[in-house]
């Protein structure tokens, strides 16, 4: 069965263009149109990627994503009207893996979920040796995260960025470089999104994470793992 | 004025001493000049008889040379000057001082004898009197000084309060806090001016927000539109080759122009929201060159060079997302007005860095190049310097908006002497230059 996309947009006449666009990448798409229907839609045919407006009537975006991430990990993207406000903050902490500004150029959501799909079909990393810093154990193989006896719980964009700062420890990552790896995005893609994802990895894997011992900040430079 | 009234003071008091002096000194004389007449007289207890008050001293210098005198008064006592006047048959007067103080001196020859007669006058009280004058005068103005300015000071603290806080909330209000406001004054002129002033705040206020709350709005409204055509174009691109030839045409210009618009509409909405004062800037720290390089890459002219004499790494502060805007489009205008930028070069100045995007184009003209940066202007659209037919006029004056907010500068000037090629420099703050090699410690 092909790739399976769930838009969540109470705009009809955008749903169908993105619906009609989406579909030229050969997808199945399937439509809702408020956040109740999006949980329907989700729980009897579980999609791969979705898809969702913040702007929603009743149920809005966020408390959608919220709800989603209760029971899956199932890689999000938000759509948000503008780039520079909270929105994009709040998206990607109430789960979202990435976000699109309207109105964009299906291209380039298409490049996103191809990279979200590359990132879930890849979240286990072959070719990568286990990782213990602290009480924190890392193995890609299985991608599987330990701290102490626990087994953490990661989203696969999570679990990617922590492998890829577990793959130098004490080596200093750079947003620019985090971006382009795990999101597969250039040079100027939005930092944020590397800022909000490092806070969700702490909030899990860090004993306190509000003086973080594993995933550490470099001032102005980037971010590493600290052995 | 009390430096005035001591003057009047003193002068009224020294004249009525001399004057007094000086009378009782020429009758004196008279009564001498009579007496001498008797031979024989008793010359000490003549000078003794005579009436000296305030403890005049006399001198009396008789024609054969011979000083008589009370109160051990000698000759040398007498002013040179003096004596010369006096012997040359004039009555004077004068006053000096010694080291016992002020002295009042007044003398006469006698014409019969040839006789001279001197009376010196301490003027030790009448200094006094004029010191405790002073005293008083001083101790009284100082006083009277003191007080007024203090009375002064708090008069005028209290009707400029108003003032000041008025300005204060001014200050405020200009700078983006809309909540100021001024506090009720009990003076009913004063809290009309307040009551006006802070009505006006509210109406600015009520303006602004429903300025802001339209842009958010029309962006809204817009967007969606546009976000369906958007999503349609992209289809009918991916079916352009089942096309005829003519819908394939009409595909390419819907195409064209519909990024045109979409550049438009986010051209203008983020001026709206630069207007109404919402845009934040997102500060990232990163390397200067390896920045310009990369949106020299993305750009249309992706071969133009980037150039810098450092030697260190140039690190810089700002909101790389709207830079990058900037940076792109300054090349835009290049190629669509001067074939293409022909160089970008960085150097720094101080904690600044200054960026240079050079072309070797027709220039923009000096008159032009500050409404260049206006909005919807065209430099030069009846010269035919620049191509009337391409770009709206938002782009250099966003480009403005945005180094403005950075607190940097930009400007145009022309490359060569004779004004042909266009140079834009931008300067922006927050530069640090890393020789430490920091960097090095990055995974790359």
């Amino acid at each position: 069965m092909g790739t399976h996309i769930l838009t969540v947009e109470d705009d009809e006449r955008i749903r169908q263009a993105v619906k009609l666009a989406l579909e030229e990448e050969g997808w199945t798409v399937t439509e809702a149109g408020t956040g109740e229907s999006a949980m329907d839609s989700y729980t009897s045919n579980p999609p791969d990627v979705v898809l969702i407006d913040i702007n929603l009537p009743g149920m809005d975006g966020f408390e959608v994503c919220r709800q989603l991430r209760r029971e899956s990990d199932v890689p999000i993207i938000m759509v948000t009207a503008r780039a520079d406000t909270h929105d994009v903050v709040a998206g990607l902490e109430a789960g979202a893996d990435d976000y699109m500004t309207k109105p964009f150029a299906p291209k380039e959501l298409s490049a996103r979920i191809r990279a979200m799909l590359r990132r879930s079909r890849n979240a286990e990393q072959g070719n990568m040796q286990r990782v213990k810093v602290g009480e924190l154990e890392i193995s890609p193989e299985e991608g599987v995260v330990m701290q102490g006896d626990t087994e953490v719980h990661l989203t696969k964009t999570e679990f990617k960025l922590l492998c890829e700062l577990a793959s130098q420890p004490g080596k200093v990552f750079s947003r620019e470089v985090l971006l382009e790896r795990v999101w597969g995005y250039d040079y100027f893609g939005d930092g944020r999104l590397v800022d909000v994802h490092i806070r969700r990895l702490r909030t899990k894997v860090e004993p306190d994470p509000a003086s973080p011992r594993y995933v550490v900040t470099a001032r102005g430079l980037g971010y590493k793992l600290q052995p | 004025m009390a430096v005035s009234s001591f003057v009047l003071a003193q002068r009224q008091l020294v004249a009525e001493t001399e004057d007094l002096a000086t009378a009782q000194m020429f009758t004196n004389a008279a009564n001498l000049n009579r007496a001498l007449d008797v031979v024989g007289s008793d010359i000490p207890a003549l000078l003794e008889g005579l009436r000296r008050p305030n403890n005049a001293k006399v001198l009396l210098l008789l024609g054969d040379g011979e000083p008589r005198s009370l109160s051990g008064l000698v000759i040398e006592d007498i002013p040179d000057d003096l004596r010369v006047l006096v012997r040359s048959g004039n009555a004077a007067s004068k006053r000096f001082r010694t080291n016992e103080g002020a002295q009042f001196v007044t003398g006469v020859r006698i014409e019969r004898t040839g006789a001279e007669y001197y009376e010196i006058l301490p003027l030790t009280e009448t200094e006094g009197t004029l010191a405790t004058l002073r005293r008083i005068l001083i101790g009284a103005s100082a006083t009277a000084t003191i007080l007024g300015a203090g009375l002064g000071y708090y008069f005028a603290r209290r009707i400029l309060q108003p003032v000041a806080s008025a300005a204060q909330a001014a200050e405020a209000i200009a700078g983006g806090d809309f909540d100021t406001r001024l506090d009720d004054q009990s003076d009913p002129d004063l809290s009309k001016l307040t009551r006006s002033f802070n009505d006006m705040v509210e109406a600015l206020r009520l303006r602004i927000e429903r300025d802001a709350r339209f842009a958010s709005d029309v962006s809204h409204e817009l967007r969606s539109p546009l976000m369906t055509l958007a999503a349609s174009v992209d289809v009918l691109e991916h079916r352009r080759e089942e096309m005829p030839e003519s819908a394939r045409r009409a595909t390419d210009l819907l195409s064209k122009d519909l990024m045109r618009f979409q550049r438009l509409v986010e051209d203008l909405l983020e001026i709206s929201r630069l207007d109404a004062g919402a845009v934040r800037l997102d500060y990232d720290t990163f390397g200067v060159i390896e920045f310009l390089e990369r949106v020299v890459a993305q750009s249309r002219t992706p071969g133009v060079p980037v150039e810098s004499d450092e030697a260190g790494a140039l690190i810089l502060e700002a909101d790389k997302r709207r830079l990058h805007q900037v940076i792109l489009n300054l090349l835009d205008n290049a190629r669509k007005y001067a074939g293409g930028a022909t160089l970008i070069s960085v150097t720094k100045r101080g904690d600044s860095v200054r960026i240079c995007v050079i072309d070797n184009g027709p220039g923009v003209a000096p008159a032009d190049r500050l409404r260049i940066f206006d909005r919807f202007s065209r430099a030069g659209s009846d010269a035919g310097r620049r191509d009337v037919a391409t770009g709206v006029g938002l782009g250099l004056s966003l480009v403005a908006e945005h180094i403005r907010l950075h607190d940097g500068k930009i400007w145009v000037d022309g490359v060569t002497p004779t004004g042909t090629g266009a140079r834009f420099v931008i300067e922006l703050p927050g530069l640090e230059v890393d020789v430490t090699g920091e960097l090095e410690e990055l995974a790359l």
